[in-house]
């Protein structure tokens, strides 16, 4: 036994020495910037892992819980496009911060490395490289931007090569940058995004950034900044810089290099319209369904791709019709009645909402469940499923219940016109879950009380639940044992020409109504019809432009569960006006048995779910982790 | 001989060990500072929500400089009659503001120049601490007569909105009018029966007209339920975080 103890003294023998200097060499089980900045294939690796962290609110985007998740529920439910089961009124609250500063911390890592290796490359190689890391910053500066306002501008790596953790934490007082303001911010994006563009190739692998891409993001980061100058009443200041904030004398100059931006891109994407034709409505909805899916699109400016099963999402498994599910999840977004009212081609009263009732009150009565949206506009077809529209060869069976009262004389409105109260019981034949009895109708047929796909009274079964549901990206050709969690692979449009053409409608409107010009007018409607014709909807006129709306309009039609419209409605600072103690609206199917025939109830979403946004919401809490570790943050109002 | 393996580990965890014995502990703090936010010009309290997550009301910004020039601030939620009390408040040395639907204390101009500071440097010693800021509200807010039980079952209610600050630079459009009902005390945008409260919302210039008139608001939603409710109005302007002015909660017992 004494041996052991010999044996301990043996071993702290043998450790002592080697805490000698002379063996501090890099343990060769680790990569190092040699073994990655000699070679194509290591500077690949780089680089598909920073493109991995991009912060883009793609498929894995939630509102509560970050990038690159895997989650129940629609962030579209946070804007009032869509309502959901999994997702209420709420802001972003994951924080987005130290994600993002490690990430541009790796991208200028890079762009100070690469040039120390530049020999083992071509000159157009390494311009092209540094392009895209400045590319990957201005994203994740872009990010950092809407979302607080002005941040610290880290433009190197803080720590020198060889820095033990004794230098840096003598110099650690350096490293507390404080924030800058929201215009340098803009600026120093801006100033990214020029270089990428001079430094890009005209085109690029999928999934990598090319010249047009960075012009397209800088229309975005513009527009966004244009925005800001012009509708932000929230100030905040440190010092001289407005971290809050950007003087409205500064709006002409950000929707100027908003549309600048933009032309840049003229003439060199094309709106998708491969199986477009000019008079056949059908053919332009399955067109701008198709839009979404086809990997050769003459749209795509920047896109993510997926691939199962190392890289995959589950956006069908979230949003598949109920009748189609794979028992897993289904039915997520839900679209709103708000939302589908936008759109041309359906009955409407004078004050544009949906027409439900005749004059003296009654429901309209209609043979087919599909008459009511024969004439919609083809892009709201192409965008959600209206009750009866086929997907994967099956109608979408949408029915909130059968009425069994009288129809002789009409049906009058179940609920009051602008109630929150439950239907009645009376005269009604519902369901509250997909396992459902058949109701004899008067000529002896069997029908469902709900359709097959909702809704369901049950609010644990996940059915339809606003009598809409989605179909943008929604994949066609996935067999039903795939639509399952992690088994999703189309490609995240994150950039498309449409928004780059709506960049410079809106960039070109303001500037017109602040005085620059006609033909920033007229451009703005050349742009605007463009995407309307691609949509089948009707062209605008130089007297329909009277105000940014019709622009805005078309924004939320175009971009719709794109994941766009909560930072438009934000720039446009009119979240809190649209969300004030708000519940949206629905419009529920129902069968009239004795009728025969089909009617529809608009009313208000039956679960009352409310909206409200809280101004403080403009800019977003800096999360307090990362004011404690750096205390020259300063956090944003309210907080 | 196990046992010498064990008395030296044993005796190396004492030795490691020992230098977490110091007492560390810092008495716990103890006095309290409380006060009133106070509207200049008329002399009464502001009235405003909670504040904290889940509210936007007035609040006190403490920023301790005894020993950093640029400490994190703390802040204390204000009560709803524009006071403000909290009895766990270390001695120190406080700079102090309050933040909320009025006219900011501190203010900048674009060169980062400070124009308006209204902080008051305080030292917290010992025992109570009162501490009163003088606002410039954005809104004032005043019940007219008493609320009126309607034979329906519903509330109405006259009040009126004037513009409180006469600087032109916080006259910002009026954007909200509310009623705001619930079955607590505390009432507010942050707390309220949205069945039974009831809501105007102004576009543009609109919302200029309410000032100086009498409104009528009745409650929302038909027949009230019988027990205490609590009322008050709230009305905002287009600036900032778009902070509510209030007046005074009332009890109304429906019965």
């Amino acid at each position: 036994m004494k041996r052991k103890i010999y044996l301990l003294l043996l071993v702290i023998g043998t450790i002592v020495p080697a805490c000698k200097k002379n063996l501090d060499v890099p343990p060769p089980n680790i990569v190092q910037d040699k073994d990655i900045f000699t070679s194509t294939s290591g500077i690949m690796a780089y680089l598909a892992r920073i493109y991995s962290e991009i912060p883009m609110e793609d498929f894995k985007w939630s509102p509560t819980t970050g990038f690159k998740n895997f989650f129940y529920g629609s962030p579209a439910a946070i804007t009032g496009e869509a309502i959901s089961r999994d997702q209420q009124n709420s802001t972003e609250t994951f924080g987005y911060w130290a994600d993002a500063y490690s990430l541009i911390r790796e991208c200028n890592y890079f762009s100070e490395t690469l040039p120390n290796y530049a020999s083992n490359f071509s000159d157009t190689q390494v311009k092209n490289w540094l392009g895209e890391a400045r590319f990957i910053r201005a994203f994740t500066y872009f990010a950092l931007a809407k979302r607080y306002g002005g941040v610290p501008l880290i433009d190197k790596v803080l720590t020198k090569p060889g820095a033990s953790i004794d230098d840096i934490t003598a110099s650690i007082e350096e490293y507390k940058v404080p924030r800058s303001s929201e215009q340098a911010t803009y600026d120093f994006i801006a100033a990214d995004l020029d270089y990428a563009f001079a430094n890009l190739p005209e085109t690029n692998q999928k999934g990598r950034a090319s010249k047009y891409a960075a012009a397209a993001l800088k229309s975005r980061a513009m527009l966004f900044a244009g925005s800001i100058a012009k509708y932000n009443n929230i100030n905040l200041t440190s010092g001289a810089d407005r971290l809050c904030g950007i003087p409205a004398a500064k709006a002409t100059d950000y929707f100027k290099a908003a549309y600048d931006a933009a032309s840049l891109l003229d003439g060199k994407f094309s709106l998708y319209k491969n199986s477009w034709s000019p008079t056949d409505k059908a053919a332009q909805a399955q067109n701008f369904a198709n839009l979404f899916l086809d990997p050769s699109s003459s749209e795509n400016i920047f896109i993510r791709q997926y691939h199962y099963p190392d890289a995959a999402h589950w956006y069908d498994a979230n949003q598949i019709p109920h009748q189609l599910w794979n028992g897993g999840y289904s039915a997520e977004t839900n679209p709103t009645l708000d939302f589908v009212e936008m759109f041309e081609g359906l009955p409407k009263n004078a004050d544009g909402t949906f027409k439900t009732t005749d004059a003296s009150g009654h429901y309209l009565l209609y043979n087919n469940v599909t008459d009511v949206f024969a004439n919609a506009e083809p892009r709201l077809k192409g965008t959600v499923i209206c009750p009866g529209d086929v997907f994967k060869g099956q109608a979408i069976d949408i029915r909130r219940g059968i009425y069994t009262g009288s129809s002789a004389g009409g049906i009058d409105k179940l609920v009051p016109e602008g109630s929150t109260s439950p239907y009645p019981t009376t005269d009604l034949v519902t369901s509250a879950t997909d396992a459902q009895t058949a109701y004899t109708l008067p000529d002896g047929s069997k029908m469902n009380p709900a359709g097959l796909s909702g809704d369901f009274t049950s609010s644990g079964v996940a059915g339809c639940i606003s009598g809409f549901t989605i179909r943008k990206y929604l994949d066609p050709n996935l067999p039903t044992a795939n639509v399952t969690t992690n088994h999703s692979e189309q490609s995240w449009i994150e950039i498309r020409y449409a928004e780059v053409l709506l960049n410079q409608a809106e960039a070109g409107y303001e500037l017109f109504s602040a005085g620059q010009g006609a033909t920033y007018e007229t451009t703005a409607l050349t742009d605007l019809n463009l995407i309307r014709e691609r949509a089948g909807a009707t062209p605008a006129t130089l007297g329909d432009m009277t105000s940014v709306d019709i622009i805005r309009t078309e924004r939320r039609k175009e971009l719709a569960f794109e994941n766009k419209t909560w930072w438009d409605m934000k720039r446009w600072r009119i979240s809190d006006k649209e969300q004030n103690s708000r519940i949206y609206r629905i419009l529920n199917p129902f069968y009239s048995a004795t009728a025969g025939k089909y009617f529809f109830d608009d009313r208000y979403d039956e679960r009352n779910s409310r909206y409200t946004f809280d101004p403080r919401w403009y800019y977003e809490q800096i999360p307090a982790s990362a004011i404690a570790k750096s205390t020259n943050l300063v956090q944003n109002p309210g907080y | 001989m196990k046992k010498i393996i064990y008395s030296m580990a044993l005796s190396i965890a004492a030795i490691v060990t020992c230098s977490c014995h110091k007492i560390d502990n810092y008495p716990a703090p103890s006095e309290t500072l409380q006060g009133n936010i106070v509207n200049i010009r008329t002399g009464k309290n502001v009235q405003s929500e909670l504040a904290g997550n889940n509210g936007n009301g007035t609040r006190i910004k403490l920023l301790e400089i005894s020993w950093s020039s640029n400490p994190t601030p703390l802040y204390l939620s204000g009560k709803q009659d524009g006071t403000y009390i909290n009895t766990k408040v270390f001695a120190a040395t406080y700079k102090m503001t309050a933040e909320g639907a009025f006219v900011p204390m501190v203010q900048t101009d674009g060169s980062g120049q400070t124009t308006v500071d209204q902080s008051q440097i305080v030292k917290v010693q010992g025992g109570t601490t009162t501490v009163n800021f003088k606002v410039d509200p954005f809104l004032e807010v005043e019940w007219v007569g008493e609320p009126v039980l309607n034979s329906d079952g519903t509330i109405t209610v006259q009040c009126k909105v004037n513009r409180g600050t006469t600087d032109p630079n916080f006259q910002q459009d009026i954007t909200d009018l509310w009623l705001f009902v619930s079955p607590t005390e505390y009432v507010g945008n942050n707390n309220y029966d949205p069945r039974y409260s009831t809501h105007v919302a102004y576009a543009g210039t609109t919302g200029d007209a309410i000032t100086g008139n009498t409104i009528t608001l009745t409650t929302s939603g038909g027949a009230l339920p019988k027990k205490d409710l609590y009322l008050r109005i709230g009305s905002r302007i287009n600036y900032g975080l778009k902070q509510y002015n209030y007046n005074e909660v009332k009890v109304v017992t429906v019965k």
